[in-house]
């Protein structure tokens, strides 16, 4: 399997930090389709598909899994490349949960069977995973999640619903935070458990969201029979595995990606409404500019812990808060500079890059997601500052 | 609740406005259903006629027209307190646009019947409150034609005709042109609210002049337009903020309403300091324009006032949507539709930005004593 997928020759890992850099940016430049660049919303899979499949064929897909189990097994610091130049050219992000989720969990806590079974699936594409964790009554407050898996025999028989699943319309499996013992305290009862979407008894509700796009799902569980053998870890000992997962996520948020690309549109919508060299735009502007480079400042004293191997901390929270509020900022100013043209629902003037209206709505998302800001400061407050409470 | 209108109007007139009020919620029911507002939305005239009809059976579109001509003659509190009713239940009819401008330089019976819908095209540019331009009518042989470009006219494609200011030598005019008339070019862009703006371009189209030499009233009935606006903003900024109080009191993590946790009963006292601002500047700026005062101390203000509720709307709507989680972030909730609006609307009858540098030429010198 891995033979078939693995044709990049030599040991990267070997080259020099430069020439790593130059051979990624190359291949990503050459590889990834342009019209799927910067794109303007979460991606489907049938839009996103040619990039996963180029990148499964060069080997590339999961830079930091081990070279046993089908990565590229890359230092810290090589990782950071990829992701760098994935990202500096603006290559969508794809229905990659089984990548960035579940493999590594799989790799750490889960059983021989079980990483022979799923793990080459992901590699080839074959498996596309969602994220069962929130429920309608369980957000910030994870861990009161309802959704329970009861043991028969040789399954579990699932019931309960989990929401705000993105891109689970896409996906074939689904990995799901579920109570498995209700006298147990709220996180001591929790298993972590991988069901097939197409079990008879699941049903997938689209939602549309605020920028009426459809981008996550609700997710019934009626009933539903999983082998018992899907079970990751031991019985109810999910909750830990699960935020041991979170540590990429936070940092993941904290990327001055996403500010970095908003600040390059809300110049290019400054020019487009004749004030870019507005005095009191200037300013404003400038002002953005450098909370971004305290941004990426910020990201590297993060980055630079990964890079030595470190684990990192509960203050990685503080790049999410200042990432998210930032780009939001940015969002903000561009929707004002641009006045009545801002409140058009299509990019001004068939313009891509000038839809300041449809960034703004989109920026609302990154306040609420990934860990709300509030549950972010709650964090440094307790975890960073030690504050009582 | 007391009567925020209350503020600077006599009992009588207080009680007035609270009938008014409550007839509004023959078409806007208090915290009624959204169902008629997202059927309309992305329809091709973004409201419905009907509606504007039954409006103008209720007297609203006449309600700035005198009693003599066929009106009701009441207030810029009147028509506050009706916009902000419109806005609370995002009502998109333009009832500001027709009984604000429309009607007051066409009292006509079809006008303020709602049953010919005519719609104000002034500005040229963003960002601007001036509505004379480079756009021109002259007398061609025996008729009156205009050329010039309009922009930012708010549910376009429903109007039978656009209410467009003209230079007219060194004057100013307002012309009617016909919608879909020989040099009359719509065109429409879809807004976020489900909704539309116009741009009119016009090419010797031709026209019948129903104001002349009349900057100054222009001036006037576009300050009107801009509080009753920002009365608008104030009716959606307050049920969207209404629907997260609710939210906050009802919706339980951690065992407990997320409203009793510290961080957002502060944010939520932060957001009603700033629905209580901009209710007061709208209620100050509609009592200067009830006062006839000078032009400089209305602008002042008007813009205080727009420029306020603005903010105050995208800010309350943001967070709005923010303390709901994830299902703010669903178009199937209704909070999504006011932030949507509260765009639209800030950006009408002048932006903030518009409002802050004209209240800035327009306000007097700060007066430490006063
Ligand atoms: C676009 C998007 C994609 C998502 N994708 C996934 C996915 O794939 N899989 C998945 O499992 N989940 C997903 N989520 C869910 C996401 O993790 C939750 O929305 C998030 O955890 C917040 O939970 P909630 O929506 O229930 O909001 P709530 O927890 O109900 O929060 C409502 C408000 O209360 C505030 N609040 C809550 N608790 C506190 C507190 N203690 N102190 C102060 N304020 C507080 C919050 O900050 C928020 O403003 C996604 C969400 C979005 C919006």
């Amino acid at each position: 399997m891995n033979e078939m997928i693995r044709s990049e020759p030599g040991d990267l890992d070997a080259l020099p930090d430069d020439a790593f850099r130059a051979h990624v940016r190359a291949w990503v430049q050459a590889s990834c389709p342009p019209e799927l660049r910067h794109p303007p919303k979460r991606l489907h899979w049938s839009e996103t598909k040619p990039w996963y499949m180029a990148l499964a064929k060069q080997g590339w897909l999961a830079p930091g899994w081990p070279r046993e189990h089908g990565g590229l097994g890359l230092s810290p610091a090589k990782q950071i490349i990829f992701i760098e130049e994935i990202e500096r050219h603006g290559a969508p992000r794809t229905n990659d949960m089984g990548v960035t989720m579940i493999g590594p969990l799989l790799i750490r806590y889960g059983t021989d069977a079980q990483r022979e079974r799923f793990l080459p699936r992901i590699l080839a594409g074959e498996d596309i995973w969602c994220q069962g964790y929130s429920e309608p009554n369980a957000g910030s407050d994870l861990a009161s999640l309802r959704t329970e898996a009861v043991l028969e025999g040789d399954h579990y028989v699932v019931n309960g619903s989990k929401i705000w699943t993105t891109l689970a319309d896409d996906a074939n499996w689904i990995f799901l935070l579920v109570r498995t013992d209700r006298a147990a305290k709220k996180q001591d009862g929790i298993s972590f458990l991988l069901a097939p979407m197409d079990s008879p008894g699941i049903i997938v509700r689209p939602i549309v969201t605020l920028d009426r796009h459809d981008e996550f799902c609700e997710v019934f569980f009626d009933n539903v029979h999983v082998p018992a053998g899907n079970l990751v870890g031991e019985p109810n000992k999910g909750w830990s595995m699960a935020k041991a997962l979170l540590g990429f996520e936070r940092i993941f948020l904290g990327s001055p990606k996403q500010s970095t690309y908003a600040l390059a549109k809300l110049a290019q919508v400054a020019e487009h409404m004749g004030v870019a060299d507005d005095p009191v735009f200037a300013d404003r502007f400038t002002r953005l500019r450098m909370d971004l480079d305290d941004l990426k400042a910020l990201y590297e004293t993060q980055v630079a812990k990964l890079r030595r191997g470190e684990e990192l901390g509960p203050d990685v929270s503080m790049l999410k808060v200042w990432q998210s509020e930032l780009y939001q900022r940015i969002a903000e100013t561009a929707f004002e500079i641009a006045g009545e043209e801002g409140v058009m629902l299509n990019p001004i003037g068939g313009n891509r890059a000038l839809n300041p209206a449809a960034a703004f709505i989109q920026s609302r998302v990154v306040s609420i997601y990934g860990g709300s800001n509030e549950i972010q400061r709650n964090i440094i407050a307790k975890n960073v500052l030690g504050l009582p409470g | 609740m007391t009567a925020p209108d209350a503020m600077g109007v006599a009992d009588d007139r207080a009680d007035g406005i609270r009938l008014l009020r409550d007839s509004a919620a023959a078409i806007v029911p208090r915290g009624g259903p959204l169902g008629r507002i997202r059927a309309l939305r992305d329809t091709e005239a973004g409201f419905d006629r009907a509606v504007l009809g039954e409006m103008g059976a209720f007297g609203w579109l006449g309600l700035r027209v005198a009693d003599e001509a066929g009106g009701v003659g009441l207030g810029m509190a009147e028509l506050c307190a009706l916009a902000e009713e419109m806005g609370h239940g995002l009502a998109p009819e333009p009832l500001v646009a027709v009984a604000a401008i429309a009607a007051p330089l066409v009292p006509e019976e079809d006008v303020i019947a709602g049953v010919r819908v005519l719609l104000p095209a002034w500005a040229e540019r963003p960002h601007t409150l001036d509505p004379a331009g480079t756009t021109m009518a002259a007398i061609d042989g025996a008729t009156l034609r205009v050329t010039g470009r309009k922009i930012a006219i708010p549910m376009a494609a429903g109007a039978d005709g656009f209410l467009v200011t003209a230079r007219e030598g060194d004057a100013l005019s307002v012309v009617i042109v016909e919608n879909g008339a020989p040099g009359v070019t719509l065109t429409v862009e879809a807004t976020v609210d489900g909704g539309h703006m116009g741009t009119l371009t016009l090419e010797a189209a031709r026209c019948v002049r129903v104001a002349e030499d009349a900057g100054p009233r222009i001036a006037r009935l576009l300050d009107e337009a801009a509080v009753a606006t920002a009365a608008e903003l104030v009716g959606v900024m307050d049920r969207a903020f209404a629907l997260t109080l609710d939210y906050l009191g009802t919706r339980q993590q951690f065992g407990k309403p997320i409203g009793s946790f510290q961080v957002l009963q502060h944010r939520a006292a932060d957001l009603k300091i700033q629905i209580e601002l901009s209710r007061a500047a709208v209620g100050h700026a509609a009592a200067v324009c009830d006062a006839s005062a000078p032009a400089a101390q209305r602008s002042a203000a008007v813009s205080l006032a727009k420029a306020r509720a603005s903010d105050a709307a995208m800010l309350v709507t943001r967070q709005a949507i923010h303390l709901h989680g994830g299902i703010g972030y669903t178009d199937e909730a209704d909070i999504g539709l006011f932030l949507r609006r509260a765009m639209v609307l800030a950006a009408s009858c002048g932006t903030a930005a518009a409002h802050r540098r004209r209240y800035a030429a327009a306000a007097p010198p700060l007066d430490l004593d006063a």
